[in-house]
């Protein structure tokens, strides 16, 4: 059962790749984010443990409602350009993606921590984390680097729920908040360096040097 | 019990610093609040070394000396940055820089930032440990970029990018550690109570890539080299009295969450492993800061670069590993947090007379500001280890080591480090100490709650020296101690 829900959280993180314009890479942060949920809801629904209905539910409000909605409402209200601006186009980002993916099979399977479907899933986390670098790396505007840091959030979140088994209950509202908390302050500084700058391209914030 | 007051008395200031209309009278109370708060830092370090570790509210708290050590050096600092904000702050709204207003928002976020530090050291599951440390980069954050420039905003931008971004790979280190938990069988857990007595059953080689992560992901707050970029830019931006708590502190608590994990690691793989990577690590940062502290135009910049310069030595003296180095990397935790507070409130009063960061710019700064001038002096000699003072003894006890191991390469291309950065250091700072004052330039007034912070620190600058010759086996036994924790 878990095997599909996987599949598509990996499809995903490629169609966030792939993504030229803020909107569309937002939605595809909500796809996986809901996919998310899904994982973890089956989850608990297999091994009867009523912390992890808990922790999906946190998901689904927090990652699939809440930031997005955030992250739209400064999209609007900053009103630039939504282009993401791509350092390499779609076309190459998608085949680097690809490759990732393989990297980090190739690595699931050089440290293995457990059978079954535990293998693709710490594939499917590592390139997720992968692919969350990849954009905070190469695309321009400020947009991407928070939801290249969510993505990445997303894929240490897969890693420790269903390769490792979870962490302590309270660790993990902690670290969700935190999250929360931290999107919020990035819109804010978003919305700054946009009213001081006019722009949001981080290539070009290179005022301080040396 | 003193726990409770250490994080009690942020908390009620918190809660307390926008609702007083009168900023002066609150800063006085900010002050007052880290005095009692800094007493009661020295009761619980006391505490614990005498009567041993302690657990409070359920495990969530854990206290062992080296917490009580780190929360002693933050309080430290706190009080003095309390103590020097009231004349900053005040000057700021004379200057018009701020308003009365914005001077609450300071003290809320200040209070707010001390508090998630002090935190830091007393909590017992390493999750928490991870939850507190990214809190101190969004709170930090807001103080980095206060002034709302075009370069603030940009250092506060990098700032937390760059640490989010280290702090998601600490995470996926914690969360290795409690794997390697599981798979010895263990129950799942995060405390570290729990964790280190059974730490040499673990996997090795999982904790060996749980503390690579660790490493990076912690190193990148703590400033050391090759993933400091987002420090220069920081701390230079930073309103100065929090300048001198993130290079004073906040870099110490990054430091101590490497060691906590270090400390499972030690115990689990062997000291050669930790060792190698804390020098390397250690190393690179003397050397670029070394590089960049030779060019730097920049006075806030060389300062910064110089934090990058110590953290390096602390990581390079708790590599080292024996009970010496690691007593001067403790002792060198306490006075680079002391010194560099000494130094960065120098610099934020002579860059707010000058109104210039640019050290070509700055002149005659004995003549301006006579009493900074002089502390700025001292203490430029006390932060490149000039004998009498307390820097010295530190980076001696960990090159003494370095010695006695028999890494002369080690050593000596620390001393070459070291002994180019003096210069660098004299060259810079000669400069801007003497000569002529520029034209229109009056002496100016140097606020009463300023000089106390200064001398404060000055104090607590020769301190050790001198208690090392009366006190030098006490000093041994707590170190020991620490050693123990």
């Amino acid at each position: 059962m878990h095997e599909p829900v996987l599949l598509l959280i990996l499809v995903a993180s490629y169609l966030m790749v792939v993504a030229k314009r803020v909107p569309a890479l937002i939605s595809s942060f909500r796809y996986q984010s809901f996919f998310l949920f899904l994982m973890t809801m089956i989850s608990g629904f297999e091994e009867r443990h009523p912390a992890l209905y808990l922790v999906a539910m946190l998901i689904l409000v927090l990652k699939v409602f809440v930031i997005p909605y955030v992250l739209n409402l400064i999209a609007k209200r900053i009103n630039v350009d939504e282009n993401l601006g791509l350092f390499v186009n779609a076309q190459l980002s998608l085949i680097i993606a690809l490759l990732f993916t393989y990297c980090a099979w190739v690595f699931s399977g050089l440290i293995m921590f457990g059978q079954d479907y535990k293998l693709f899933a710490m594939t499917v986390a590592f390139s997720v984390i992968f692919t969350g670098a990849f954009l905070m790396i190469f695309r321009m505007k400020a947009f991407a680097q928070v939801a290249g840091l969510l993505v990445m959030e997303n894929g240490v979140f897969l890693f420790a729920s269903f390769v490792l088994g979870g962490m302590p209950f309270f660790v993990e509202i902690a670290i969700f908040l935190d999250v929360f908390v931290s999107v919020i302050i990035m819109g804010l500084f978003v919305y700054r360096i946009n009213k001081l700058f006019t722009h949001i391209d981080v290539n070009k914030l290179s005022r301080l040097k040396g | 019990m003193e726990i409770f007051i250490i994080l009690g008395i942020p908390l009620f200031l918190v809660a307390t610093a926008l609702f007083t209309g009168r900023q002066r009278f609150f800063g006085i109370a900010n002050c007052l609040g880290y005095l009692v708060v800094l007493f009661e830092a020295v009761l619980l370090f006391k505490k614990i070394i005498l009567s041993g570790n302690l657990k409070l509210w359920g495990d969530f708290i854990y206290l062992d000396p080296l917490s009580g050590f780190f929360i002693l050096v933050i309080s430290i600092v706190a009080f003095a940055a309390a103590l020097y904000s009231i004349g900053y702050v005040r000057r700021d709204i004379e200057q018009g820089l701020i308003s009365e207003r914005k001077a609450g928002v300071y003290y809320l976020f200040f209070n707010l930032f001390c508090l998630s530090m002090l935190f830091v050291p007393a909590v017992n599951n390493l999750g928490m440990l991870w939850v507190t440390i990214e809190m101190t980069t969004l709170i930090s954050a807001f103080l980095v970029g206060f002034y709302n420039s075009k370069e603030s905003v940009e250092a506060a931008w990098k700032y937390i990018i760059i640490c989010s971004v280290g702090i998601v790979l600490a995470l996926l280190g914690t969360i290795l550690f409690s794997c390697a938990f599981s798979v010895a069988g263990l129950s799942k857990s995060l405390n570290w109570s729990d964790m280190f007595p059974v730490a040499h059953i673990l996997d090795k080689n999982i904790l060996k890539v749980a503390f690579i992560f660790i490493l990076v992901g912690y190193g990148t707050k703590a400033g050391l080299a090759p993933m400091h970029t987002w420090l220069p830019d920081a701390h230079s931006q930073a309103v100065a009295p929090v300048s001198a708590l993130l290079s004073g502190v906040l870099l110490k608590t990054a430091i101590y969450a490497i060691l906590r994990f270090g400390l499972i690691v030690i115990k689990g793989v062997g000291l050669a492993y930790f060792s190698n990577l804390m020098i390397i690590l250690g190393m690179i940062s003397l050397g670029l800061a070394c590089g960049f502290i030779l060019v730097q135009k920049d006075l806030k910049r060389l300062l910064a670069y110089s934090s990058i310069e110590h953290v390096g030595i602390i990581a390079v003296g708790f590599g080292l590993g024996s009970p010496l180095a690691v007593a001067g990397a403790f002792l060198h935790v306490f006075n680079h947090a002391i010194v560099k507070s000494l130094m960065f409130f120098g610099a934020g009063n002579i860059v707010s007379l000058y109104g210039k960061h640019n050290i070509n710019a700055i002149r005659g700064v004995l003549k301006a500001l006579p009493f900074t001038g002089i502390m700025v002096l001292m203490g430029c000699f006390a932060l490149t280890g000039f004998p009498p003072f307390s820097v010295f003894i530190s980076e001696f006890l960990i090159l003494i080591t370095a010695f006695v191991n028999g890494s002369y390469l080690m050593a000596g291309l620390m001393l070459l480090f070291l002994s180019v950065i003096f210069g660098a250091f004299i060259h810079h700072f000669g400069k801007m100490l003497f000569g002529n004052l520029p034209k229109n330039m009056l002496t100016a007034h140097e606020p009463l709650s300023e000089k106390l912070a200064l001398l404060f620190l000055f104090f607590l600058t020769c301190a050790p020296g001198i208690a090392l010759i009366f006190k030098g086996k006490d000093l041994l036994w707590i170190a020991q101690r620490l050693l123990q924790g």
